[in-house]
């Protein structure tokens, strides 16, 4: 399994001279399964250039979202492969009781808020509610579960052979909770995470920003550390970063966030903050940064 | 794969709610099974739940009563947390529950069930003084 990180902000786009080396595309994460299927984690603006990097030619692409908030679907209409009407897009997403999957993300492609409507879309797209049991694309079974955030939202778990990769993007797992004394089925996304080879998580806010975000739907760097011990995953890379932090000022968290790694026993060789770009590889149990 | 087992978010997030509060609070799982109870209700029963531990129905019964009126045990079918769990319907009832010192409380218990996209989650029993006799407690 390949997993390359194609937008790791979060709530806004942030691009500029401030923001050239971490990102300031939204959530996409690009997978490549042994199988070669291709999946896509969230739909934010890092998709358009996803899409840029797909061959024009047949495929079937899915398109798994955690929820619906902008950052994370705004890409969708610039997404080249759903232009081409030799190409199969799956989108897949959380059930709501208010409306289909398909009629929410209708309220963003169509006017006014976009030139296209879902049914102009040339590609061959269908919407799917994630399922509560597991399921399988190409060479990988996929689980979802209903992780802390505002509004329905998922953590996605992709294994595939004997390599994982968990993907919790907008999370707060410590709201009204202490996570290094909370029993381990009692922490919100612990079943996805546990052990993974990958772990992608929030890590929005630093420290010292958190007070002032309580409920906001995301971590604490601390909260995203303890978190990822306890679930045993092998390497964790924080997303999400908050637009208003700049290359200069993730550097200095990163540097931070190992100290506090290496001070709950982690290696810190396992934990880096997310680049766009930035590609990993899983085989068996041991993943591996290529870039 | 993983096979850790996940409790449903929405009881996740009730259980962290309930932690805050100073209001004595009950929390049951779709089964029935009493998966928690926050400080305020630990005071109440006199034993905390990180010391009594996840019990079956019949079991937290027999422990901490409930009575009713005339001291007799309520059935468990009739209990509050039940009917909200079962009927998915809000149940409300005056009781009178014995801590481990043996001090009864004379409560008022409304429980309401966890209704999600998938079911029913389980439910949540908060306990108020009952004010029929001034105040929530009597020696035993």
């Amino acid at each position: 399994m390949k997993v390359k990180l194609w937008g790791t902000r979060g709530s806004i786009p942030a691009p500029g001279p401030e923001t050239i080396r971490y990102g300031g595309n939204t959530s996409c994460v690009g997978v490549t399964l042994s199988d070669g299927s291709m999946l896509a984690l969230d739909a934010g603006t890092g998709i358009r250039c996803l899409g840029l990097a797909q061959p024009d030619e047949p495929a079937r692409l899915h398109i798994l979202l955690t929820h619906l908030h902008l950052d994370h679907i705004q890409g969708l209409v610039f997404f080249a492969p759903a232009f081409r009407p030799q190409t199969e897009i799956v989108i897949w997403g959380p059930a709501s009781s208010e409306a289909s999957l398909r009629d929410r993300i209708a309220r963003y492609i169509s006017a006014p808020l976009s030139p296209v409507e879902v049914r102009e879309l040339p590609c061959d797209v269908s919407f799917r509610h994630c399922p509560e049991s597991e399921w399988e694309i190409g060479s990988a079974r996929i689980r979802s579960a209903s992780v802390s955030h505002r509004g329905p939202t998922l953590g996605y778990r992709i294994d595939d052979g004997d390599s994982s990769l968990a993907y919790i993007p907008d999370h707060e797992p410590a709201l009204g909770a202490d996570l290094d004394e909370l029993e381990e089925d009692w922490i919100s996304g612990f079943a996805l995470a546990k052990d993974a080879s990958l772990l992608i998580h929030d890590g929005q806010y630093t420290d010292a920003e958190y007070p002032d975000h309580v409920g906001w739907g995301h971590s604490a760097t601390s909260h995203a550390l303890s978190f990822a011990r306890r679930t045993g995953a092998e390497r964790t890379v924080l997303f999400h970063h908050d637009p208003l932090h700049s290359d200069e000022q993730l550097d200095g968290l990163a540097v931070e966030a190992r100290e506090q790694w290496v001070a709950l026993g982690g290696d810190p060789a396992t934990l880096e903050l997310a680049a766009e770009r930035a590609e990993y590889e899983l085989p068996a149990r041991a993943p591996s940064a290529l870039v | 794969m993983s096979f850790v087992t996940q409790r449903p978010l929405e009881l996740i997030l009730a259980r962290n709610l309930m932690s805050a509060l100073s209001t004595p609070a009950f929390l049951v799982d779709e089964g029935g099974l009493l998966v928690f109870y926050n400080e305020a209700a630990g005071m109440l029963l006199g034993k905390r739940f990180e010391e009594l531990g996840t019990v079956g129905p019949q079991e937290w019964g027999s422990l901490f009563g409930p009575f009713d009126e005339s001291g007799e045990p309520i059935p468990y079918d009739e209990l509050p947390l039940v009917r909200a769990v079962r009927a998915g319907r809000p149940a409300h009832a005056e009781l009178t529950v014995r801590s481990t010192d043996g001090t009864q409380h004379e409560v008022e218990v409304s429980a309401f069930p966890i209704l999600t996209a998938h079911g029913s989650q389980g439910a949540i029993a908060v306990f108020w003084p009952s004010l029929r006799n001034g105040n929530g407690a009597q020696p035993a």
